[in-house]
Formats: structure tokens, C-alpha cells, sequence
């Protein structure tokens, strides 16, 4: 068995057998479904005629799904380093990209669930999601939107060196942005300088990405530009990652 | 994974002029040695000495501040991917994966190193954990765990091992079970680099011992030479009922008499001749003789009692 196979089973088996953490990644970006769809039932936005389930959907969602990612990566990284299990693996000939592509397959894995539990939810009829012909696009943005997410939680795992800061971190980047990234509320009906601002966040461009696929409002060059915009953030994260990780807080 | 090392050539590490402060902790203040290959070593000393720091230095964990280690030939920093496979390391962290089991985790480390899935089996087995491979890491022992870390530091047959106070949590059966498969390993052919607390344990299996001071190496020698060069006293304890302090203070060669409890101890440099002269009024029933042991060395070097 590779160094690589070996920790994606201890992964999944650490994982699997915390019920309560499995409970709540699946959970989490259901309750906020439930509670907007609740609030904006049956209403659309003033500005764009849509209804706010196509907005409220596919942000949540890719809250959810960058959340997770951000929170998975970060809690074990930091949990690794404080009980010297790093120290462990960095004692053998492991490679780091085993360690961080078993994680990435673990998250890709998480997502891929995470996503379509909850548009079979928002498709009841109660929230009223329909999917466009276009969703399969949705895939190549939520893979990239999970990788620049997970290189993020590297950086906080690395930076943070107890589980009240990886939260404290992890919430202080996630919950602002999930705001003024239009996750949570629609960007079009957000000031202009919000909308403006929102461009440097990198969950808009999960957000205009997976919207565009599942609701099929906007075209495949949206999307591009979405991937691409995920894509740039990825590598800008992955080069403070880089900088960041640490086997040790002991030298 | 590789065959058993045989006649292996150069030291197994080598320590030259090794500084490491914290801060204003002299960690390791100059420290210098030389452990062959195929030896049994012992790092001996108070807490925060600086033993774990050393042993982290060779094993590439911590940089030192300043002059070099040799581990098998090797700088053991930065890491070096080639160097690790033949190190087994156990840390006094005992880390393990989440969620696992005995079994599990061992498997998973003896895949990180590459090393075979029979080697899980063996290893578990030879750290008397067989029956427990399918208990969750969370739920063993201290004394489980421990045993655990030192089969995650040999599942992968390293040539050189480190430990960091393996025996502490351990029973006094486990410590006897695990002194065999020290032996063991030493009779391998594997050089062993090891801390400890226990210096009974440390007279019993190093072939020789370094005693930590304050980031200094105050005496690196074998156990014997150590206790021979050191305290020279004997004492003799005779049932008090047998023996006054005054007959006691009388004997020839006796330079104290003290009298503790129900004994009479006598301290002599040349037991021989006062055993003959306590024989003579007392009879040697009932007498005991203590000669210096590597504690009494121990305490002397570390200046115990001194601040």
C-alpha cells in the first residue's frame, strides 16, 4: 500500500467514525437552506425578476462545500502538528504531497456528497430548485473551488496551533465572505461597491460558477471566467501555503 | 525491507561541538560524541537536561544552533528522505492516528515507510499487543500505547533506533518484556540510541552510558567504569542487635558508622578485611553488603541535592 492510499484510509476511517463531525459537514449547509429558503419562499428578487432560490442555492452550497474544505484541512493539519503526528510522518520518507493529495481526495470526496444531498433538497418543491441542463459544469468549478478552499485550510491549519483558533480563523475568513460573496443574500441586490468589492473574494467566483451551472442563467464563458478566477486564488493560496507549512511548532 | 546490516562500517552518529539554545536554555552546550554501530547507548540525566534535545538533534528533528551530526554518514537535517528509512524513532509524544485501531495505526505507518504487510503482524507480536491490535488507540493504556509508538519505531527494521524514555509508563513486567526485545535487536545488530530515568535499567542494558548536564556531557563511559571511577565506598549493613555502633566505630577500615533503623551500616573503601572483623564479633548472618551503584554515580554527577 502507498504512503499516499495508506493516510486517505486513515482519513476516511477517522472520518467515517466521527459521527458527529460527519453529521454536521452534511448538516450544516442544509440548516441555512432550510432557513433562507424558509425566509425568501415563493419571492423574487426586485432587481434581476429571478427567483431567490436560484441565488440562495448555489451560494449556500458553495459555502457549504469551501467550508468544509477550509475547516477539514485545517482542524486535522493543526490537530496533526500539536499531537506530533507530523513529526511522525515527517520521520519516514513521505512525501508532503501524499499527505496534502489524501486530504484533497477526502475533501473532493466530502463535496461531491455534501453537493448532491443538497440539491436533491433544494429541488423539493417546498425550496423549488430547478436544475438547468447545464449542471454537469458545475463539477470542474466545484473541484476548483475545493482545491483553492483546501490549500486556504492549510494556511490556517498551519498558522493556527489550537482547535479555538483553527475556528476562530476559519470562521473570521468564511462567515464575512460567505456575506459579501452574495452566499447568503443575492450580490444584485447588494450596494454597487459591494458588488465591486466582492471580486477579490474567492467564494464569488465558486459562487458565479456554480450558479451559472445549475440555474443555466448565464453561459459556459461565465463560467470560464469563474474557473479561472478560482484558479488564480488557488495558486496565490497555494504559494502562501508553501511558505506557511510547518512539520513542527518545536525546532 | 533491507537485509539486517552486517559488518557496517563508520560510526552510526557522530556528534561534533553540538550547540542548541532556547532562548537563554543551554540546551546543548557543546556536546560532542561518538556512538559506534551496533552499540547499545544511554543518555542519562535530570529533566530538561537536554537528553530529548540531543536525541531530536540526531535524529533530524531539530536543527542545531551550531557544529555538525553525523547519523549513518549522513546530515540528519534538512530532511533527507533516504537517510529516514533506515531510523526508527519513538518520541515521548507516542502520536497516533485518530480513530484507529492498534492494528491499523501500525499498518498505516508501516505503509508510510514502505515496509510490508507482514511486518505489521511481527512487530505487533513482538510488543506483547497481538491480542489488542483491534482495540482503538483511544481505549489502550498508557503503558498499550507506549508499546504501540516503540512498534511504530520498528515495524520498518531501521539499522538505528531512538527512543525517548520507552520504559517510563511501562509495568515493571512490560519493562522486563520490552528490556528482551531490546536485547533482541541489539543482538540484531542494531545500534540503539535511548533515554531513561531507570538507572538500573541503563547499568542493565547499555553498553554505555552519557550523563546530561545542563546541555553538557558530564561522563561517557560504560556503566562499570563509571561506578568504578566514581564512588569507591561499600557499605555493610549489620543487624543492630549484633553489633554496637562503638564495636562498629572500632573496626579497623571503617570510616563511618551510621545507625539507620535496625542496621548498623558501616561505609569502607576495603570490604574484605572489615567483613573478616565484623565475622569475628558478630557472625556475617543477616549482613548485607551495598557497593556503589550507577545511582549513587548518577546523583553524584547530577549534583543532587545541590541547586
Amino acid at each position: 500500500m502507498s504512503a499516499y492510499a495508506a493516510l486517505s484510509e486513515a482519513g476516511y476511517r477517522a472520518y467515517t467514525r466521527d459521527k458527529t463531525t460527519l453529521f454536521f459537514t452534511f448538516a450544516f449547509p442544509l440548516l441555512f437552506l432550510v432557513v433562507f429558503g424558509l425566509i425568501f419562499s415563493g419571492q423574487d428578487v426586485e432587481e434581476s425578476g429571478k427567483p431567490y432560490i436560484n441565488y440562495i442555492a448555489p451560494g449556500v452550497l458553495s459555502w457549504g462545500v469551501c467550508n468544509a474544505a477550509v475547516f477539514g484541512v485545517g482542524f486535522v493539519l493543526m490537530q496533526w502538528r500539536r499531537d506530533d503526528v507530523l513529526r511522525l510522518i515527517r520521520m519516514t520518507p513521505t512525501p508532503l504531497t501524499a499527505i496534502l493529495s489524501s486530504r484533497y481526495v477526502l475533501a473532493l470526496a466530502i463535496g461531491v456528497v455534501q453537493s448532491v444531498l443538497f440539491v436533491a433538497v433544494a429541488m423539493l418543491p417546498l425550496f423549488g430548485l430547478s436544475l438547468s441542463g447545464s449542471w454537469p459544469l458545475a463539477l470542474p468549478v466545484l473541484v476548483l473551488g475545493i482545491t483553492a478552499f483546501l490549500v486556504l485550510g492549510v494556511i490556517v491549519g498551519s498558522y493556527a496551533k489550537t482547535p479555538e483558533a483553527v475556528a476562530a480563523v476559519a470562521n473570521f475568513v468564511m462567515i464575512p465572505m460567505a456575506f459579501l460573496s452574495g452566499s447568503f443574500f443575492p450580490l444584485d441586490s447588494m450596494p454597487s461597491w459591494m458588488q465591486t468589492f466582492s471580486w477579490v473574494l474567492p467564494l464569488r467566483y465558486v459562487n458565479d460558477g456554480i450558479s451559472a451551472a445549475i440555474t443555466g442563467d448565464e453561459g459556459a464563458a461565465d463560467i470560464a471566467l469563474a474557473c479561472g478566477g478560482i484558479a488564480v486564488f488557488a495558486l496565490i493560496f497555494g504559494a502562501l501555503a508553501m511558505k506557511t507549512f510547518r512539520w513542527s511548532d518545536k525546532v | 525491507m533491507t537485509s539486517t546490516p552486517r559488518a557496517p562500517d563508520g560510526p552510526a552518529v557522530v556528534l561534533d561541538g553540538v550547540h542548541k539554545h532556547y532562548g537563554d536554555t543551554r540546551a546543548a552546550d557543546g556536546v560532542s560524541l561518538t556512538v559506534a554501530r551496533g552499540e547499545f547507548f544511554g543518555l542519562l540525566g535530570p529533566n530538561g537536561a537536554g537528553k530529548t534535545t540531543l536525541v531530536e538533534m540526531m535524529e533530524g528533528l531539530r536543527r542545531a544552533d551550531s557544529g555538525t551530526i553525523s547519523v549513518l554518514g549522513h546530515s540528519p537535517w534538512p530532511r533527507d528522505v533516504k537517510l529516514l528509512p533506515r531510523l526508527g524513532v519513538q518520541t515521548q509524544a507516542s502520536p497516533f492516528f485518530v480513530r484507529l485501531t492498534a492494528r491499523e495505526h501500525l499498518r498505516t505507518v508501516a505503509a508510510l515507510y514502505g515496509a510490508d504487510r507482514a511486518a505489521v503482524a511481527r512487530t505487533l507480536e513482538m510488543v506483547g499487543l497481538t491480542e489488542h491490535g483491534d482495540v482503538r488507540v483511544d481505549d489502550l493504556s498508557g503503558g498499550q500505547r507506549q508499546r504501540l509508538a516503540i512498534a511504530a519505531a520498528l515495524v520498518h527494521e531501521p539499522e538505528l533506533i531512538f527512543l525517548d524514555e520507552p520504559t517510563a509508563a511501562l509495568d515493571p513486567q512490560a519493562r522486563r518484556a520490552l528490556w528482551q526485545v531490546l536485547r533482541d535487536l541489539k543482538g540484531a545488530g542494531r545500534t540503539i540510541v535511548y533515554t531513561t530515568h531507570h538507572l538500573d535499567e541503563a547499568e542493565a542494558l547499555c553498553d554505555r552510558v552519557g550523563i546530561v548536564v545542563r546541555g553538557r556531557i558530564t561522563a561517557l563511559d560504560t556503566p562499570n567504569r563509571l561506578i568504578a571511577a566514581g564512588s569507591t565506598t561499600t557499605r555493610l549493613l549489620v543487624p543492630a542487635d549484633r553489633l554496637t555502633l562503638a564495636e562498629a566505630e572500632g573496626i579497623e577500615g571503617v570510616r563511618r558508622a551510621t545507625e539507620d533503623g535496625d542496621m548498623v551500616v558501616l561505609e569502607t573503601l576495603d570490604s574484605g578485611p572489615v567483613l573478616a572483623a565484623v565475622d569475628k564479633i558478630a557472625g556475617l548472618r543477616g549482613v548485607q553488603t551495598r557497593t556503589a551503584s550507577l545511582e549513587d554515580v548518577y546523583l553524584e554527577l547530577t549534583g543532587s541535592g545541590a541547586p
